[in-house]
């Protein structure tokens, strides 16, 4: 569907792009990701033709962007970081306008209109001008925009971005249903949305690849130890008896709640556990804490998540420092957990339980450090 | 063809809502209004004649001009919607000739606008119709390339004030061409002359329809389109 062989996009003796290779098959999803100024809008610009890379070259569906540039623009639609639109214009000529411009067959345009203002939502505003519209509707309607012509690839740059939380879950929901019938390539820097919406993702930094594959796969397979927190009724000391024999597991107290409380139960300790080696001891834990008649309350694996890869892969460490960052994982934590907290004040209160149910790998890591602090 | 109409149809409703052509529009009825008063009115000459007036016309035509093109292409780039457009199917040609077509639409308003003094004129006197006629063709042919002009300036910046004086410089100097080298007919001068912006529209004014003067705008229109093609197609390989 889409290919990008060693491509590369120098500005002014500025590397944009270096050598960027990647394909993407029909039905995909994928996120690309990457900090800002990594150079992921560039590259999107260079698959819509409104850039020419410096070297290498671009082929959707086997076409080059280069040499027939226009017939691989009327597959593709496209909507940049901010919506393209007229702000002197209604909603309903920016519509006609752009169906023109990207050849929907003449007789179709009043359909297509149609079709577009109703799957997006957008019935009632069809005569009020673009500049009245919210940010929200101004995302849809750009989003409309890019799909008139019924693309078979479909890139867009940030899609959710500066919405409300409310808007991003309908933005996300229709991306979803559109992936069911194009192929899309979407840019974001909110991780969650990654492991809700794609099937791939693609990480850049510094306009080089440094990461393709599922989010799921990242998830385990950049954890190179098995890790489990757990939460258990028993006293730090009472469980320190038990764990600290045990040799092949690492055991450090993330929370501990000591002594009598209130209603006469004993208190809870939290603990962060350790493998040796990327070998499951979960069954075994449960056997050992049981026999010693400490009830496990709660218990969860820990996958790296969405941000720890990313950061791990986006800044720049030497291998050491790597390491350290992945023993002290406590520091991080707190680092991440400050991280999704953010990222979840951005996605406000109403999303947050549709939010974790739908990125339950990437928001596990978070609680738990949230609960650490 | 489809998609030129498109982005023709589109700049054309931009100038219907776009407070800056009324503005340009205003201004330049105002003053032409003006001059003609002063002209003919005030001044009372003893012919009747549409090229007392006309003169006037054509240098409010270097003010209005730049005001009305400098949105065209600037806009684009300021608001980001050139990304609409360059990622589209549609040519950079198409996108060009379509605002220049719009731009045209709008010099025939302006034309229709300025009729109305020889309209007036002829209630005074017996006008020489060949030449009011010959002389609104000659607008359209000037105002013609003097928006290919206007366009070019606009693919120069993304600020419409830039486009506009830059606009404005460009079409001053080709309007004053012959007088730079001095006013005698030194053989710089007479080299320059063809080339000056508004000695050809003369011919036009006497009645004369000339293939030369005609050939003229239409290749400095031509020249400046392609240049703003080249500016705008560019914009891809920075």
């Amino acid at each position: 569907m889409l290919e990008v062989k060693q491509v590369s996009k120098v500005f002014d003796g500025r590397r944009g792009v270096h050598q960027l290779d990647f394909t993407m098959e029909r039905g995909e999803i994928v996120g690309f990701l990457g900090p800002n100024g990594a150079g992921k809008t560039t590259t999107m610009r260079m698959i819509t033709g409104y850039l020419h890379p410096t070297a290498g070259s671009i082929a959707v569906d086997g076409i080059s962007v280069h040499d027939q540039g226009r017939s691989v623009r009327s597959k593709i639609g496209y909507l940049p970081e901010t919506p393209p639109l007229y702000p002197d214009m209604t909603v309903q000529s920016y519509l006609k306008f752009v169906a023109n411009l990207r050849d929907v067959p003449t007789r179709e345009v009043k359909l297509r209109i149609s079709e577009m203002i109703s799957r997006l939502g957008l019935q009632g505003r069809e005569k009020q001008l673009v500049r009245g519209l919210s940010k929200g509707y101004k995302q849809r309607l750009g989003l409309a925009g890019a799909i008139i012509h019924k693309p078979d690839l479909l890139v867009l740059d940030e899609p959710t971005s500066g919405l409300d939380p409310n808007q991003i879950m309908e933005i996300r929901d229709l991306i979803r249903e559109l992936g069911e019938n194009h192929t899309v390539l979407l840019s974001t820097h909110i991780l969650p949305e990654v492991s809700a919406l794609c099937n791939r993702m693609l990480i850049i930094n510094q306009g080089q690849l440094v990461l393709d594959g599922s989010p799921q796969h990242f998830g385990s397979a950049m954890g190179d130890q098995f890790k489990v927190s757990i939460e258990v009724k028993a006293t730090e000391q009472q469980l320190h008896n038990v764990l600290t024999p045990w040799e092949k597991v690492q055991s450090e107290v993330i929370q501990a709640a000591d002594g009598q409380t209130s209603n006469g139960s004993t208190g809870t300790v939290k603990m962060l556990l350790t493998g040796e080696s990327p070998e499951d001891f979960r069954e075994e834990l449960f056997y050992l804490l049981s026999g010693a008649g400490l009830p496990i309350l709660e218990m969860k694996k820990e996958n790296l998540s969405l941000e720890q890869i990313f950061l791990k892969l986006t800044t720049t460490e030497t291998e050491s420092e790597v390491e350290l960052a992945t023993q002290e994982t406590e520091t991080d934590k707190v680092q991440l957990a400050n991280h999704a907290t953010d990222e979840e004040a951005n996605l406000g209160t109403t999303s947050d339980l549709k939010q974790s149910t739908s990125s339950e790998s990437a928001s596990s890591d978070s609680h738990t450090g949230e609960g650490s602090k | 063809m489809r998609r030129m109409m498109a982005v023709c149809n589109k700049e054309l409703q931009a100038y219907f809502l776009s407070p800056t052509s009324y503005f340009a529009f205003a201004v330049y009825v105002l003053m032409t209004s003006l001059l003609f008063y002063s002209s003919f009115v005030y001044y009372q000459p003893s012919i009747v004649d549409y090229r007392l007036v006309l003169g006037d016309t054509l240098s409010m035509l270097l003010f209005v001009v730049p005001l009305l093109t400098m949105r065209l292409v600037a806009e684009e780039f300021r608001q980001g919607t050139d990304e609409l457009l360059l990622t589209s199917p549609a040519r950079v040609t198409e996108i060009i000739f379509g605002k220049y077509l719009a731009s045209l639409a709008i010099l025939v308003v302006l034309i229709l606008c300025s009729l109305v003094y020889p309209f007036i004129m002829s209630f005074f006197g017996e006008l020489d119709l060949t030449s009011v006629w010959l002389s609104a063709l000659g607008l359209f042919f000037l105002g013609g390339s003097m928006m290919a002009i206007g366009l070019f300036a606009s693919t120069l910046s993304q600020h419409q004030m830039v486009s506009a004086v830059a606009g404005f410089i460009i079409l001053l100097v080709l309007w004053m061409l012959d007088s730079f080298a001095g006013n005698s007919g030194s053989a710089l001068q007479q080299w320059l002359d063809p080339f000056a912006l508004t000695n050809r529209f003369d011919s036009f004014t006497k009645g004369v329809l000339s293939g030369p003067d005609i050939l003229y705008y239409v290749t400095l229109s031509g020249v400046f389109l392609l240049l703003s093609i080249q500016i705008v197609e560019r914009k891809r390989w920075r």
